[in-house]
């Protein structure tokens, strides 16, 4: 089957690629582009722990396909650190114990910041209304609630 | 999960999208949010090799007011919909429906038209292809017999759209357009009755646009779900009341919600729908809980919204 080629710019660096169409954004991320902090896990958008924020929004890039995002916008957990410095919300994370075994902890963490970007102080109900669309296997829902309010009061 | 060998086109408007579907002699579906169909693609659910993406289509989004009706862009996500203020100050069914619709992550990206036109589900069926064969084709997989009820004629998949009864409760019309042009029908002409093939719409016919009477209503959305997250409805009750006149709909058991009008709101007509609501209801068991259960919550949720509604009424 042809390829299809795609442009789109993914933590400000400009990618082209020549893709499969039937190609997920979370391979294209994973397996072409070594963006390996987006996870895959129930592959059926239920469980957020592949998501990414596409101009602005948090998606499920398993349920994107690569083609869909030519012109486009991506930021992957990769692309939160400034040089050497963390985004508030993974020194949080970190400070406040929020990571248990991390396989849901960059879909977490994308999913606050764009919480964070459209309510910079949000109520706890907010919160956990925001981070229910992610599933934490390891059930540490309160630590990651706690990080998440201490990087909006910073 | 990979996605099976499939082509992609990214249609430019309407018609682009209608001729492309033509071309391609079936095997095809549109795509807009992808929140439901990608999930089922992966699944095998469906044998098609291509998908037409509708995204770029300008005049399929946004929120309109014409000639006394809110008209809703089909692609349209969900989370817009729900901060229009219209909707929360005019439909709060639809608010609470599209609220109470899977998470926020999901209505950022599924669109209305989607919601709508989502396959019906069953416990048998949304499963992948492997797990299917070793259970046997059902009738929903082409197959002829039902793995839930023995000796069924029919299937018994459910219809799990949240916004669909709130839609109905509030006399929702829709626009299709097609090959052989376009069309408005009651949005309860599109459901077919028959859960393997769920809608009346045509091939390769599109969803353009969802239509409300512009009138201020009070309303309410309730869904029974295990996780107050994600889940889609186990049963439904929307109710939407207006000028005395009340409209309920109960979603999730079957092919399509039912809808039942209520021309006067006294004890006796509602103890009358109640009656009908657990005559019509009969869920079977193909999902996570039970269908006695389900049966019984119909009713409740029926009464809940309908006494939540007329109590702010009454205020």
């Amino acid at each position: 089957m042809k390829t299809v080629k795609v442009k789109f710019t993914v933590n400000n660096d400009k990618v082209t690629l020549q893709v499969k169409p039937y190609e997920t954004l979370l391979e294209t991320l994973r397996e072409r582009l070594s963006l390996t902090g987006a996870k895959e896990a129930c592959s059926l958008g239920a469980c957020g722990a592949c998501t990414v924020i596409l101009n602005g929004i948090p998606v499920r890039s398993c349920l994107i396909l690569t083609p869909e995002v030519d012109g486009m916008k991506i930021t992957t957990i990769e692309g939160l650190k400034k040089g050497e410095k963390l985004h508030p919300l993974q020194k949080a994370f970190i400070e406040k114990g929020a990571v248990q075994c991390g396989f849901c902890t960059s879909g977490m963490i994308m999913t606050a910041k764009t919480l964070l970007d459209r309510n910079p102080k949000p109520k706890k109900e907010d919160i956990v209304r925001a981070i229910s669309s992610n599933t934490c296997r390891c059930t540490g829902y309160k630590k990651i609630v706690e990080a998440i309010e201490a990087a909006a009061t910073e | 999960m990979i996605l099976p060998r499939l082509m992609y086109k990214k249609a430019k408007s309407i018609n682009d999208a209608i001729q492309l579907f033509q071309k391609n002699n079936g095997n095809t579906f549109y795509l807009a949010g992808g929140t439901d169909i990608v999930p089922q693609v992966k699944l095998r659910l469906h044998a098609i090799d291509m998908l037409i993406d509708l995204k770029a289509i300008k005049e399929l989004t946004g929120i309109s007011v014409r000639d006394g009706w809110l008209s809703i862009g089909a692609n349209t996500t969900l989370f817009e919909i729900k901060n229009h203020s219209q909707v929360r100050e005019y439909f709060p069914a639809l608010f609470q429906s599209l609220d109470a619709t899977s998470c926020e992550t999901l209505q950022m990206r599924g669109t209305i038209g989607g919601n709508i036109l989502q396959n019906t589900r069953c416990l048998f069926y949304n499963k992948s292809l492997e797990w299917r064969k070793a259970k046997g084709f059902c009738f929903k997989m082409g197959g002829e017999t039902c793995n839930v009820v023995p000796n069924a004629k029919a299937c018994f998949a459910n219809y799990c759209s949240d916004n669909a009864p709130s839609l109905l409760s509030l006399s929702a019309e829709v626009s299709l357009l097609g090959i052989n042009g376009g069309r408005r029908i009651k949005l309860e002409e599109i459901f077919s009755g028959n859960s393997k093939t769920p809608f009346t719409i045509l091939q390769g016919e599109i969803l353009t646009a969802i239509h409300i009477p512009l009138r201020k209503t009070k309303g309410a959305y309730e869904k029974l779900r295990v996780r107050d997250s994600i889940d889609y409805p186990l049963v439904s009750a929307a109710f939407t009341l207006e000028n005395g006149k009340g409209l309920l709909s109960i979603g999730a058991i079957g092919a399509r919600p039912f809808l039942y009008s209520l021309d006067n709101m006294n004890e006796n007509t509602v103890q009358d729908v109640m009656e009908r609501i657990y005559n019509d209801s009969k869920p079977v068991a193909n999902t996570i809980l039970p269908a006695s259960y389900r049966k019984k919550m119909a009713r409740i949720l029926a009464k809940r919204v309908i006494t939540n509604v007329l109590r702010e009424a009454h205020s």
